[in-house]
């Protein structure tokens, strides 16, 4: 499938340039936006453990967003305006990642990870023979520090569910955050941008280059599989996953047969959708939060731990 | 210095065999870890040169950690392909810059440019022998 070489980054097609751009653009984001949620936590996850599990996680992301955005470096983009400096209605990252978490509300956390980490586990897949080789290269790193964030996850979501049936205070955090999760956690599998004929003008000017970009993102070779593929592959973990610690998932997708069909309706999407530019009001706030000090002290490029030396 | 290194038979780990390791990123050196035992010339002193750098939390090189994937020298200009034990490294900026001032600052090196790669992913298989004494010594059971 593989189409297109990617190995040169300076002679891509302005269509090659536009899919490698919005496929990074929305890994990094949501790494790099999760991460900044994550670390909330520290100094209030409920054990030292977990405290030092989430943190260590957020900073897992933080490197990986990293990754990905170094990548966009190829196009001439730096830290500073892909992070620091950027609109924020130009971040793409699912609604997911960006939402707050309700005070002390520990099942939210734990939750969101699973269906997040489960969702990236898929991705990266699809990414290990991308016809960009620094995608590719970059893949079995981030796939080696993952791992422990699916274990982390799912040791507490036993835990939380267990026992009690459907009577726990936990059983009962987890079923509302379920709840409140579950359409937003549908949008990582959003497509990039409206399709050609679609007829809202929202996303990254899709009808100006003319091109469906998700469907460029496959057809280039840059990910071996579809969102939809994605979206079946992840409903057929996460929902009998969920299932087995007596969870009601909202939309599970399942057709008779026990087969997955991922048919997202308009009906089981958040109004936002973050793929497209739509956020939640909680991503402004976000935004302001983590620009706030490169704004106070006015810099003008991310800081680093010590002076270049003589 | 080079009395300290390993000798190359001691390279028991090696990149996984199922695994095509793709160029783009930089020609990433065949066997791991690499060590310079079997450089030669200004190589041989880039080598050397980067032995002396200690990783920022062990009293260990960071030849001997495994980090340095290979080290060319083409036209006076030296490549270094370094990698990280880890992707959110706090000291990456740090350490890259050292490696490369280090690097060039060889003397018949002209320039030093540093590629940070990230496959084969580093992992504590790539410490030499020197490497897992030091650390042993450091109180890390490894």
């Amino acid at each position: 499938m593989a189409t297109s070489d990617f190995s040169d980054p300076e002679n891509l097609s302005a269509r090659e340039r536009q899919a490698l751009e919005s496929l990074i653009k929305r890994l990094a984001d949501d790494e790099f936006v999760l991460a900044e949620r994550y670390t909330e936590w520290q100094v209030r996850a409920p054990t030292l453990e977990s405290d030092l599990a989430l943190a260590n996680n957020a900073q897992d992301e933080l490197g990986h967003a990293r990754l990905w955005y170094d990548v966009l470096g190829d196009l001439g983009y730096t830290e500073r305006e892909l992070v620091y400096e950027r609109d924020p209605a130009e971040f793409r990252h699912s609604t997911l990642v960006e939402l707050p978490f309700e005070e002390g509300d520990w099942a939210d956390a734990v939750l969101r990870s699973y269906l997040y980490d489960v969702a990236e586990e898929l991705r990266l897949e699809a990414l290990e023979d991308s016809s960009s080789p620094k995608i590719a290269n970059r893949v079995a790193k981030i796939q080696q520090e993952e791992g422990y964030h699916r274990e982390h996850a799912q040791n507490w979501l036993e835990r939380l569910a267990e026992g009690e049936s459907d009577s726990g205070e936990g059983h009962e955090r987890l079923q509302a955050a379920l709840d409140r999760l579950f359409p937003h956690a549908l949008t990582i599998f959003e497509p990039c941008a409206p399709p050609r004929d679609a007829s809202d003008a929202s996303g990254d000017e899709p009808r100006a280059a003319g091109s469906d970009i998700e469907a460029d993102i496959v057809d280039l070779g840059l990910r071996t599989a579809t969102l939809e593929e994605l979206g079946e592959e992840w409903l057929a973990i996460v929902v009998p996953y969920l299932e087995s610690l007596g969870l009601d998932v909202p939309e599970s997708g399942q057709t008779g047969d026990g087969e997955f069909e991922f048919e997202v309706t308009q009906e089981t999407l958040p109004d936002e959708r973050g793929r497209d530019g739509t956020h939640t009001d909680a991503w402004v706030d976000l935004y302001d939060d983590f620009t706030h000090t490169y704004r106070e002290l006015g810099r003008s490029e991310p800081t680093k731990i010590m002076e270049t030396p003589e | 210095m080079s009395s300290n290194r390993p000798e190359s038979t001691e390279t028991d780990a090696t990149p996984c065999a199922y695994t095509e390791y793709r160029s783009a990123d930089g020609d990433v050196a065949a066997e791991l870890p690499a060590t310079g035992a079997d450089a030669t010339g200004l190589e041989s002193d880039i080598w050397e040169a980067l032995y002396e750098i200690e990783d920022p939390e062990m009293p260990i090189s960071i030849v001997d950690l495994g980090l340095i994937y290979g080290v060319n020298v083409a036209e006076g200009v030296a490549t270094v392909d370094m990698t990280l034990t880890y992707s959110g490294c706090p000291a990456r900026e740090m350490l890259t810059e050292e490696v490369e001032e280090t690097a060039a600052a060889v003397e018949g090196v002209d320039d030093a440019e540093l590629r940070l790669v990230w496959n084969p992913p580093w992992t504590v298989d790539l410490v030499t022998e020197q490497g897992k004494e030091d650390l042993r010594e450091f109180g890390l059971s490894i």
